[in-house]
């Protein structure tokens, strides 16, 4: 709950300077700076994990159902992209290729800006409110429901931004795991959203 | 994204390799985890900063920011239970079972 609270605070002040105080110029910068942070913290996670060397035999008793965690999540985006556009009145194939993005608003938008520009700019934010409500609610997803469950909102962001997140609020097998999750999922965004568009 | 992939990669093997080989000092992993949460809530911040800035996000927050919400809710919600039946199915079992 206190890191949820602590990420909220963070990412909606950032939004806050970012709008009213800082100027457009430094956008180079912040990139620069979030790259430069990701490295670090994920260079964390792997201290973590290698704190943990049971972690490995523990994944392995899993075995090859670790790859159900992203088929799950992808099919839970898409058809959770399906019902949303169903109550927003929004075509099933533009709807589910939303949903598709699973937190990669860049690609997402990009690949849907040839089709429409109003389903590319939904496509974007859609994917940009994703991530920020996957830092928020990871953390209180791994307390109140489950520690698998946390990679969840992550989707394609569990290889990188949600990831010291995730290895905060769980522990180092979880964060294995949703590392293969993110990368499984970021793999797949390139492949299904063109083959819903052609659908 | 290859050489995002083999970068982010690397931070973490290299990260595990070091405490593996026990090179990093107990006082040191005492603190890892405030450091941790420091840099977190930093790289949050500027996460923040990137979208604050960025005209599209907000311009189009306004107009269109009610239906990204309730696309992102269901999207996450709907994510989350998917991974719940999984597990309920056919992950918790096996952990129950070795434990």
């Amino acid at each position: 709950m206190k890191l949820s609270l602590n990420i909220l605070i963070s990412v909606g002040l950032g939004i806050l300077l970012g709008y009213f105080v800082l100027p457009p110029s430094i956008s180079g910068a912040t990139d620069i700076v979030i790259d430069a942070g990701l490295m670090i913290l994920l260079f964390f996670v792997g201290i973590d994990i290698g704190r943990h060397q049971d972690v490995f035999e523990k994944i392995k008793v899993i075995g090859f159902k670790i790859l159900l965690i992203p088929f799950a999540i992808i099919s839970g985006s898409l058809i959770g992209g399906i019902v949303g556009g169903v109550i927003l009145d929004i075509p099933v194939k533009y709807a589910s290729a939303v949903g598709s993005g699973m937190g990669w608003y860049t690609l997402s938008s990009i690949l849907l800006s040839n089709h429409s520009t109003e389903i590319s700019t939904l496509a974007f934010l859609s994917n940009v409110v994703r991530e920020i409500i996957a830092l928020i609610t990871i953390p209180l997803v791994a307390k109140y429901i489950g520690k698998y469950e946390a990679i969840a909102p992550a989707g394609a962001t569990a290889m990188d931004t949600s990831l010291p997140v995730i290895a905060s609020s769980t522990d180092s097998e979880i964060s294995i795991i949703a590392f293969i999750t993110g990368v499984i999922c970021t793999i797949s965004v390139p492949i299904i959203l063109p083959l819903i568009l052609n659908l | 994204m290859g050489i995002r992939l083999l970068l982010y990669l690397s931070a973490i093997l290299l990260g595990a390799f070091i405490s593996y080989k026990g090179k990093i000092s107990d006082k040191i992993l005492d603190k890892l985890n405030i450091i941790q949460t420091l840099s977190l809530l930093f790289l949050l911040l500027i996460m923040g900063i990137k979208i604050g800035i960025d005209e599209k996000v907000i311009y189009s927050f306004f107009s269109i920011g009610f239906k990204a919400i309730i696309m992102s809710i269901f999207t996450v919600g709907f994510s989350i239970l998917f991974v719940f039946i999984i597990r309920k199915l056919f992950i918790r079992k096996e952990n129950e079972i070795e434990s």
